[in-house]
């Protein structure tokens, strides 16, 4: 028996290259390395030209100005609906409807309405409405709280609140040492929203103020030294020097009053007590006192106080 | 008083990493450069021992020096051992006002009234938690420095964690612990694991949350995948709703690495072709533990693949929602019996 | 509850559609990216969890030439939600237009039990069967090769032959004496 006989398979292929394939191995792999030879002769993908790529993009731009075109009809349509309904009494606008048999006119009347009470419910929340999402089919709602201080906008919480014979919290994310339990039991018993909400939201623009004034302290502010600061931002104790005098200040301001961002005693400490004495470290207790510590220290070292 | 220093020492330098020692004697800057330039690094640990002790007594270092540096080494590497989460409850009205000095006075001055021979020592951290290493004696010993007790507590919030804490220095621990923060109880948060930024992300809620919005989130997004123009999933507002539904219950982007939760059983046994079993009286005990290297991001998939069916059950969100890994199921007393829920 | 329907639509030129349904949806997706590579015929992939499909993508949808159940045998879920979806194909799809791509098959934690079901499944409604190693790039594009070549005959793109006759071919048989009870 020769050779040739004992291998199923030929070793040499039609192009006369060996096929590095041991005949040992078996069918299925020698199908499988067959399989990824054919593979590697297949037509490498060819490159669609320039012109069809182009061609196919008008056809998109196409469609989309067609699109857009009949959306701006839709839109106009709308605004003469609207304008006719705030031009016409609420009452006159029903007897418009009744006599109108115009199906697609009804349509178009009812969605100026739902836009305009959206654009209302936009308002609403511009002027500082809460934002409010219905959630598992009207069991509970989800409230949004955004936190600014001085035009800026900073952290957003969110509580999920069950409606329930009380409200009652299910999920949030107001931080642990916000006491959200002490805040909104009361109201919640009562499911008075607002007065639920209401402090709460306080309490919450009070810390993101007083945190957001430290962090301003600390960057506009480097000659002035933050010793001590807690999670709350409600006790700040900073370290002054006076250019003058030569000597460094303690200052210590305690926030007592959680719902605001103004502190409710500053306390200086100094070896010489005759500077604390001066009027104008007075002023300067009273001038804490009265404006945000990162103003207050700016004008602290406008008027050459504080270096 | 020597000898403890030393064998504290001695004991520390075997359990810090060389890779981490270097930075942790520079941190903690009892060493003059000299001296820290000269240390052989790749000495043996009990050699380069006795070139720490010969320093430190060379600078006359104490043992309270050498706690400082343990204190260095475990805030920077808290992941060791156990820790427990626990909650003070009933604040009283100043509780907000405590702050770290007071703070700091009242614990050492009463956690002394309660034992004599005990060692307090407090660090503030950067991140403004308060830790506290307890060595623990008794009236006839000495406090024992070597296994020290590990506190963490962010003030006027009701978390502490803590590590390594017999029953017996739980109930002493808690006293001055209600007495400090002024607080009237303490009550465990059934919370533990290795990893302790986990369980105090998870507590503090420092990961991201997810919550149902009017508009729509980032979330759907960030998880669009660039999708080839021929490829197209038929279900694909359902996997979008999926993912929203476990984000919500898990939270969004990279979550606390929690390790385990445990569920302890005591329900009714149910199963209609066992009646053995199923009509006893008492309920069928058992224990079933979930571990993974982060079983929130394992649930969260698990809920966002369709592999375990949405809404999610409240035995699972309740992992993260309220914030603990151990439950206890019992059946509900009145109503269907088929009821389960988690309680306490 | 709507039936899929091979020839509710017109097929487009030089087209092929195939449906790829997999409960985990994980090899699906590896194994469209493949698919698409395809240069000789315009291919459309659709990936599905079950069925039935969502009625709102009932007008998107083209004309589906090839359904292909993905079951990862690990998983019994993955066997029950295939054989759940196959009541929401119309009788059509079983003249050679469905098949069966079991995965996992190597896994020795696979009870024999399930294998045997899936067989059983595919032999009594005449599919083919076919095996895939899922963890591989090679593996996802070996799958692909024997997809096309049936996706290609079923979408009636392969002259002379038919999806019918091609599944005559390779349906999928089991031994004698389970094959009977099958037939009810």
């Amino acid at each position: 028996m020769n050779k040739q006989q004992v291998d199923i398979f030929p070793t040499k292929q039609g192009d006369g290259r060996p096929l590095n394939m041991e005949p040992a191995k078996g069918v299925l792999s020698h199908l499988s390395a067959l399989e990824v030879r054919a593979r590697s002769r297949q037509v490498q993908p060819r490159q669609r030209s320039r012109v069809e790529e182009l061609r196919a993009r008008a056809e998109a731009l196409t469609v989309q100005r067609d699109r857009l075109k009949a959306e701006i009809h839709a839109h106009k349509g709308i605004e003469k609906h609207k304008t006719r309904l705030n031009n016409r009494g609420a009452a006159a606008a029903e007897e418009e409807m009744e006599t109108e048999d115009n199906e697609n006119e009804q349509l178009l009347h009812l969605i100026a309405r739902v836009m305009d009470l959206k654009q209302l419910l936009y308002a609403h929340h511009i002027i500082g409405g809460y934002d409010i999402t219905k959630t598992r089919r009207g069991k509970g709602i989800c409230v949004t709280l955004s936190t600014a201080y001085e035009g800026v906008y900073l952290e957003t919480y969110n509580m999920e609140l069950d409606v329930g014979p009380t409200l009652k919290i299910s999920r949030h994310n107001v931080p642990p040492f916000i006491p959200l339990g002490e805040l909104c039991e009361p109201a919640g018993r009562q499911k008075d929203l607002r007065g639920f909400l209401d402090p709460l939201l306080t309490r919450l623009n009070a810390f993101a103020g007083r945190r957001q004034q430290l962090r301003l302290v600390k960057e506009l502010h480097p000659s002035v030294t933050v010793m001590e600061s807690n999670m709350l931002c409600s006790i700040l104790v900073i370290l002054l020097s006076t250019p003058r005098e030569k000597t460094t200040l303690l200052c210590t301001l305690n926030y007592t009053d959680h719902t605001r961002c103004l502190p409710t005693g500053v306390h200086f400490d100094c070896e010489d007590k005759k500077l604390l004495e001066s009027s104008k470290w007075k002023n300067n207790r009273k001038l804490l006192m009265e404006t945000p510590v990162h103003k207050a220290l700016g004008a602290m070292k406008n008027m050459d106080c504080i270096g | 008083m020597e000898d403890q220093m030393k064998s504290l020492l001695r004991q520390l330098v075997r359990r810090i990493p060389i890779r981490f020692l270097k930075v942790t004697l520079e941190k903690w800057g009892r060493l003059t450069v000299a001296q820290q330039q000269n240390i052989d690094f790749t000495q043996t640990k009990w050699a380069l021992a006795d070139e720490l002790i010969a320093y430190s007594e060379e600078n006359r270092l104490t043992l309270r020096h050498i706690t400082e540096l343990e204190m260095i080494y475990v805030i920077d590497n808290p992941n060791q051992g156990m820790w427990h989460a626990f909650q003070l409850v009933d604040p009283e009205s100043d509780a907000p006002a405590v702050e770290l000095m007071q703070f700091k006075e009242q614990f050492k001055s009463h956690l002394n009234e309660l034992v004599r021979n005990v060692s307090v020592k407090m660090k503030k951290n950067t991140d403004e938690a308060v830790w506290i290493r307890i060595a623990w004696g008794d009236s006839c010993s000495r406090p024992n420095n070597m296994r020290p007790t590990y506190v963490v507590h962010y003030l006027q919030t009701p978390y502490v964690f803590v590590t390594r804490l017999t029953s017996k220095q739980k109930t002493l621990l808690s006293q001055a612990m209600i007495i400090a923060t002024r607080h009237q109880a303490i009550k465990d948060a059934h919370l533990s694991g290795r990893n302790f930024s986990a369980i105090r992300d998870l507590l503090m809620q420092e990961y991201e949350q997810v919550f149902p919005a009017k508009y729509p989130s980032a979330l759907v997004e960030r998880n669009q995948i660039a999708a080839l123009p021929n490829i197209e999933r038929e279900q694909a507002e359902a996997e979008v709703n999926r993912l929203q539904m476990a984000c919500e219950a898990f939270g969004g982007g990279k979550l606390p690495q929690l390790q385990s939760v445990v569920y302890k059983l005591e329900t009714k046994f149910k199963d209609p072709s066992n009646q053995t079993f199923t009509e006893r009286e008492k309920p069928f005990n058992c224990v079933v533990t979930f571990t993974s290297k982060n079983l929130l991001e394992s649930l969260r998939h698990c809920a966002s693949s369709g592999i375990a069916s949405t809404p999610i059950t409240p035995l699972l969100s309740s992992i993260p929602r309220r914030g603990r890994n151990y439950f206890v199921i019992t059946d509900k007393v009145s109503g269907p019996s088929s009821q389960i829920n988690p309680t306490v | 509850m709507s039936l899929l329907k091979p020839f509710s639509r017109r097929p487009a030129l030089n087209t092929a559609t195939i449906l790829l349904v997999e409960r985990e949806e994980e090899f699906q997706q590896r194994l469209a990216e493949v698919l698409v590579e395809e240069t000789a015929v315009t291919l459309n992939v659709r990936l599905a969890k079950s069925l039935p499909l969502p009625f709102e993508n009932q007008h998107s949808r083209p004309r589906i030439d090839l359904v292909v159940f993905i079951v990862n045998l690990t998983s019994e879920l993955s066997l029950q939600s295939a054989r759940a979806s196959l009541k929401y194909l119309d009788p059509g799809y079983f003249l050679g237009k469905v098949c069966f791509m079991a995965t996992n098959a190597r896994n020795a934690a696979v009870p024999q039990e399930r294998l045997d079901t899936l067989r059983g499944l595919a032999a009594s409604l005449r599919c083919t069967l076919l095996f895939a190693e899922d963890q591989t790039a090679d593996g996802a594009t070996n799958a692909s090769e024997r997809l096309l070549t049936i996706l290609k005959v079923a979408a009636g793109l392969v002259p002379m032959t038919t999806a019918l006759y091609l599944s005559n071919l390779t349906m999928c048989t089991v031994p004698s004496n389970t094959n009977e009870v099958d037939f009810d």
